[in-house]
């Protein structure tokens, strides 16, 4: 887990590196090694440090600090950017102190910087000479048989919309959704992607929208101030039936909020973008590897049923990178329905609303139409044609209920104790926090928001139920009532911009269960 | 060759100059598709506004867009198939006002797109409020005491931005509008097109123009010089104002690439994934 401010230089920034030999799904604050670079950091995190664990501080640093001083700054004096190195130092610690050896480190380094890779070696050995004597292997952690990839949420998502068939990314840049640009920009090439970043995420949406036009897998992302302004384009992605998806990485609002941390105060938004009533699909994943399939899948469903489907998750999921377990032969490839032979007309009203496609250069007209409009796509006024195509549209509604009745659209965790219902990012923090606290209960999952399947909800309607998220006024604990018959016990909330921490989260769950 | 038209209720005022514009536009895809440009490859885009209605008269793939996003969508269209010849339509009010910034920055990049600018001055399908290149004083039902703002000129913005393709043309001059309409889709990169259109309801100009309008005699040396001819306005100078050779948007992200005829498939994509994963 990532914890950084709005700045490009200096403030108050930190990592959080967890790890067990069972599987993990949350960082824990509580740490059995700290090391501070400054004296802020130490004063932040002398409450963080376990029993028996270690604070390693920077001696060259004014001030009362209680551990193991080590001189990290006069250290990198002795290169050209010290300033810069003395977060490689911070590993060479921890790399020290868990019993990685100096051949594995250096590798380590060299694969993650860009430049100044001698430099960086060079003194990150100098820092791990010092402290192994002092600490050396003192939480030695045994390797283990299986390589496994450690994945950024946001890598899962770009990753998996590769593999779901993804052509064309479009976005503006906005915390905690500018990686996914980032990560695809990089390997655009490698994939045949094209990956733009426009004038603003007005043409983002509307780029994007274009781009179905011509078959195009397409994707786009942001936070919610972009996604406000994504909303015209939700509605035109509407009435014209674009298949487009877009990613959704929440951040604490309004308006501009606090960038770089987590909240999901964006459900409600995400469920309404766009003027007008057409079917929006909405879904959010739990962990990273889902978030990796969801992706795909999401991208699946929107050329299925040709309508703006969000992919919602939070910064903490986006930002955040874990160790997965992934077959990635389980993806699902996006394909739409095409149009076979005889008369074309691109809004055909079908039994389950769903128009074949056709795309680009064709000797038949597709003509996509904002709006209202005849099956053909021309323009109309006339009251039988609005009232049959807002019909037509509607039939997506049931259409895609059906298709989902058949799929996995919630995950149970657990079979005894009581109901917890949580979404997104917060499945990690619960499941953690659980595990923690050796506490027994149902943990229900719905990966689908919009629509949001009842008929698996259904199991746990008239009992009492924990709700847990990142929403100051309980969103998710309000769709759910909207939606069904249930008893809240407890909505347990937490918008601090932090995510839950397992510990806590386990003792106010221990304290309503 | 399919039929141009369509059957839908033609809705302009009679003696629209819209309806020059969409004479011209069939006379230049006869044209092209004579120069082995065909119909199936034209793919229009249109805003919202008198000026987009043009859309539901041609019988051409496309899609109608929003108001001031129609340059954005036919871009779309544009960069996921770079191979198709994309022209969008929209009105002086479309493109200056709700979609000023897509129109620089579409130039700004040489996106390779047509954009054919209806210029009547005026808002008309909105009953005839000022629009960003309306002169000062214009008295509209949103400035009754006339609008207090200087206009600005559409073909000096598109130049400072970096269009690569500028012309003027009148919607009374059908054979030069043709002529303008093929050159600018021939165009490799931006091509900007504005087009005189007098507006009988609202803002009619047919007297003056026929006046005033004049046909440049060769393309303007400078860019400096173009933009001197088209903020004249004593006189209304129609043709090409600029046209140079540059790199497209598509050229230079990706080469001949074309994200849809030439995308990857399900295994290769697999198999990469896996390399940059580091598993099995």
């Amino acid at each position: 887990m990532d914890d950084y401010m709005s700045l490009i230089k200096g403030g108050h920034n930190f990592s959080v590196v967890s790890t067990s030999t069972r599987w993990i799904s949350s960082h824990y604050m509580k740490a059995d090694l700290i090391v501070n670079l400054d004296k802020r950091s130490y004063d932040n995190h002398i409450d963080h440090l376990s029993e028996g664990g270690l604070m390693v501080y920077n001696s060259d640093i004014k001030g009362d600090m209680d551990g193991i001083g080590i001189s990290l700054t006069s250290e990198a004096k002795k290169f050209p950017n010290p300033n810069l190195m003395l977060g490689v130092g911070a590993i060479a610690i921890l790399g020290a102190t868990i019993g990685v050896n100096k051949t594995e480190l250096n590798a380590l380094i060299k694969n993650e910087y860009s430049k100044g890779v001698k430099e960086n070696i060079s003194y990150a050995n100098i820092i791990y000479d010092i402290v192994y004597p002092i600490i050396g292997g003192k939480f030695q952690l045994e390797g283990g048989s299986k390589k496994r990839p450690n994945i950024l949420g946001n890598q899962a998502i770009a990753l998996g919309a590769i593999a779901g068939g993804l052509d064309c990314y479009y976005a503006y840049p906005m915390t905690p959704a500018t990686s996914i640009l980032h990560y695809l920009a990089a390997i655009a090439d490698d994939f045949g992607l094209a990956v733009i970043h426009p004038e603003n995420e007005i043409a983002v949406i509307n780029m994007a929208i274009g781009s179905t036009f011509t078959g195009a897998r397409t994707m786009v992302g942001s936070s919610g101030g972009g996604f406000s302004l994504l909303a015209e384009g939700i509605s035109l992605g509407g009435i014209i039936e674009s298949p487009v998806l877009i990613v959704l990485s929440m951040r604490p609002g309004p308006a501009t909020g606090v960038p770089t941390y987590t909240e999901q105060g964006d459900l409600n938004f995400a469920l309404n973008a766009g003027h007008g009533e057409f079917l929006r699909i909405v879904a959010s994943p739990g962990t990273i590897e889902e978030a990796f399939f969801l992706t795909a899948q999401m991208l699946d469903l929107v050329w299925k049923f040709q309508t703006p489907g969000i992919l919602l998750t939070e910064k903490h999921l986006s930002e955040s990178s874990i160790t997965v377990d992934i077959n990635l032969n389980d993806t699902i490839w996006a394909e739409p329905l095409l149009h076979k032979d005889g008369e074309y007309k691109r809004y055909f009203d079908t039994e389950d609303g769903i128009s074949p496609l056709l795309f680009p250069p064709a000797k038949e007209i597709l003509k996509w139409n904002s709006y209202e409009h005849d099956e053909f796509g021309f323009t109309t006024e006339d009251p039988r044609w609005i009232k049959r195509m807002h019909n037509k549209r509607n039939k997506k509604f049931k259409s895609l209920e059906n298709y989902l009745r058949k799929k996995k659209t919630i995950n149970i965790f657990g079979d005894k104790g009581p109901i917890i219902i949580t979404y997104g990012s917060t499945v990690m923090s619960v499941l953690e926090a659980l595990k923690y606290g050796n506490i027994e209960a149902r943990v229900v999952q719905p990966i689908f928001l919009s629509p949001l399947p009842i008929w698996e909800l259904e199991k746990f309607k008239d009992q009492e139920v924990i709700v847990i998220e990142q929403s100051a006024i309980g969103q998710f604990a309000n769709l759910l009532k909207e939606n069904m018959n249930i008893q809240l016990k407890k909505v347990i909330k937490q918008y601090d911009g932090r995510p839950f921490d397992p510990i806590k989260l386990s003792k106010k769950i221990k304290d309503v269960a | 060759m399919v039929k141009l038209g369509t059957s839908v209720e033609n809705t302009w005022c009679l003696g629209c100059g819209n309806f020059g514009i969409l004479n011209a536009f069939k006379k230049a895809i006869i044209e092209l598709e004579e120069k082995g440009i065909s119909q199936n490859n034209i793919l229009i885009a249109s805003g919202i506004g008198c000026s987009a209605k043009i859309f539901d008269y041609l019988n051409l793939s496309g899609i109608y867009s929003l108001h001031g996003r129609d340059l954005a969508t036919i871009e779309g269209i544009q960069f996921a198939n770079p191979n198709l010849k994309t022209i969008t339509f929209s009105g002086d009010g479309n493109a200056m006002g709700e979609g000023l910034t897509h129109l620089l920055f579409a130039a700004k990049r040489n996106a390779d797109v047509t954009i054919i600018m209806h210029n009547n001055g005026v808002y008309a399908l909105t009953t005839g409020q000022y629009t960003p290149i309306t002169e000062r004083g214009w008295k509209g039902p949103s400035t009754p005491k006339g609008s207090v703002e200087e206009p600005f000129n559409a073909i000096s913005l598109v130049l400072e931005a970096g269009a690569t393709f500028v012309a003027r043309s009148y919607t009374a001059k059908i054979q030069h509008l043709t002529d303008m309409m093929v050159q600018a889709i021939e165009h490799k990169g931006f091509s900007f097109l504005e087009v005189l259109q007098p507006c009988v309801s609202y803002n009619n100009t047919y007297k003056l123009y026929n006046e005033i309008v004049e046909e440049l005699d060769d393309i303007p040396k400078s860019i400096e010089e173009a933009k001197l001819y088209a903020k004249n306005k004593d006189k209304l100078f129609i043709g090409i104002f600029y046209r140079t050779e540059k790199p497209t948007f598509c050229e230079l992200l990706y080469g001949d690439h074309n994200p849809v005829e030439k995308r990857q498939y399900r295994d290769e994509r697999i198999n990469k994934i896996k390399k940059i994963l580091n598993i099995e």
